[in-house]
């Protein structure tokens, strides 16, 4: 949200600083084109900051990198993972890893979690199962939402008495299975507040696309607005008269003191649109809320 | 008619000028304080957590005066500190928060370190449960910090560039960078752990 804010700043301020230059010494022109190409670059290629190493994509409800849990057990997982997101809106993802090449846990953990934006937007109802398997460290990071009702001593019973043993016998599926299916009961095992996310997930329309269309089309009346207010007043300053209070400007003929006759608005509802198939994060964050583990 | 002509020229340059970055100065400050104010909220919640911690670790280790007494001293000092108005851009009281903060980390370190000597203590579910909620803490610090790292960072490169700094000359003369978190030498060397 800033980083776009930021470049476009930088933008235009490289179009201000050359136009000063340019007006002002038209010979050293040309130097001070090269200078802002050349601050132009460095901002374009400069925003993007180095990480060691990448976030996996987003795929689906488990994202098994490291490839340990068997399909089976996989379909099963997403299968309820599926469930409770309809039931509560809730998200919870699974992520392995093969390692986490010398990145702290904790760190990745939520740093994923932000990217991924997980959980509702304004809820932030989000949970994310990390596995490193290489570094045999599990992390359960939970989204501001759900601080309450999965605490960090919870999350922390979750890793220790579901997930490890399991771990330690090597089977991953089972393990990741049993995590989850603990997280699910601790989260709808709050009935009254897994109605009530579920409500206002219902009442709050839909981000994302929509939200953008409605911007964009208030933004539009607005302009519309603001361009008729500003050419009514600008066509009797700089317009050509061609009759009684009435002027002829850009190949327009405005006539002042009249109201305009109302025209005909065709506007129809915005219909909220699904999305379809894919899995996308809602637009949440985390905090840091969550537990840590290892076997 | 025309008298109206440069008050338009005035509107229409100022909503171009919002486009680009005249308000930025001010928004950014607003998300550093508002980073600054979760920190301090985690601060607080994990001094609120140390007097249960210290009361269940007297239970079961009470010859441990040394320690004990060492956190809640420190525990002590970092709230007692009131934080002047000014100490995101004053750096000796930022220094002296900084300071404090991280003797009450250490002594905290210690005092967790010292449990490990205590089978009974270690698997109380009260201290497990204290535990996991000061691990969460110190983690949730960890994020806020970082949050305000960047929060602060935004802000004083749009502080100390252009345009920025045009409109800090121009419209916000009173527009200080603010102070960041850094990790002093101390600190950043390993924890060391003897065996007498």
């Amino acid at each position: 949200m800033r980083a776009p804010d930021i470049r476009r700043c930088k933008v235009s301020s490289g179009f201000t600083s050359s136009g000063l230059t340019s007006a002002g010494l038209r010979s050293a022109g040309l130097r001070s084109f090269g200078l802002s190409t050349i601050i132009w670059l460095s901002v374009i290629f400069g925003a993007a900051p180095a990480v060691a190493l990448d976030f996996p994509a987003l795929t689906g409800r488990v994202v098994d990198a490291a490839d340990v849990i068997e399909p089976a057990a996989e379909a099963a997982i997403v299968a309820k993972l599926a469930a409770h997101e309809t039931a509560s809106s809730d998200q919870v993802v699974v992520a392995t890893l093969p390692s986490l090449e010398g990145e702290g846990l904790e760190d990745f953990a939520n740093r994923l979690f932000r990217s991924w934006q997980l959980g509702q937007a304004g809820e932030n109802n989000g949970v994310l199962l990390l596995v490193a398997v290489n570094d045999r460290k599990i992390r359960i990071e939970v989204g501001y939402g759900l601080e309450g009702i999965l605490t960090d001593a919870l999350s922390r019973l979750v890793i220790e008495n579901s997930m490890v043993p399991a771990f330690r016998a090597g089977d991953y599926g089972r393990g990741v299975d049993a995590g989850v299916t603990d997280i699910l009961s601790i989260l709808s095992g709050d009935a009254a507040g897994v109605e009530d996310r579920a409500r206002r997930l219902l009442d709050t329309p839909p981000s994302g696309l929509e939200e953008a269309l409605n911007t964009l089309f208030v933004a539009l009346v607005f302009l519309i607005f603001f361009l008729s207010f500003l050419f009514a007043i600008l066509a009797p300053l700089f317009g050509e008269k061609i009759g009684k209070n009435t002027y002829r400007w850009l190949g327009v003929t405005m006539t002042a003191g009249q109201s305009s006759g109302s025209a005909d608005s065709g506007r129809s509802g915005w219909s909220p649109e699904s999305s379809g198939g894919g899995f996308s994060g809602g637009g949440g964050s985390s905090g840091g809320g969550g537990a840590s583990g290892g076997w | 008619m025309r008298r109206l002509l440069l008050p338009i020229f005035a509107l229409v340059s100022l909503l171009a000028l919002t486009g680009c970055g005249v308000n930025a100065i001010p928004t950014h400050e607003e998300s550093a304080k508002a980073a600054w104010g979760e920190v301090l909220n985690q601060y607080k919640r994990r001094a609120d957590l140390i007097p249960n911690l210290v009361e269940t670790v007297k239970g079961f280790a009470a010859q441990e005066k040394d320690v004990l007494t060492s956190v809640v001293e420190a525990r002590a000092k970092a709230t007692q500190v009131t934080l002047p108005d000014d100490i995101l851009s004053n750096p000796e009281a930022f220094k002296v928060f900084q300071e404090n903060q991280a003797a009450l980390s250490g002594a905290l370190a210690r005092l967790l370190a010292v449990v490990e000597a205590y089978p009974d203590l270690k698997s109380n579910q009260n201290f497990l449960a204290l535990q996991s909620q000061l691990e969460g803490t110190e983690n949730r610090i960890a994020v806020a910090r970082r949050d305000y790292i960047e929060a602060v960072r935004v802000y004083n490169t749009e502080l100390r560039t252009i345009p920025g700094r045009w409109w800090a000359s121009l419209l916000y003369p009173d527009a200080a960078a603010m102070e960041t978190f850094a990790i002093d030498l101390q600190s950043r060397e390993n924890p060391t752990v003897k065996f007498n």
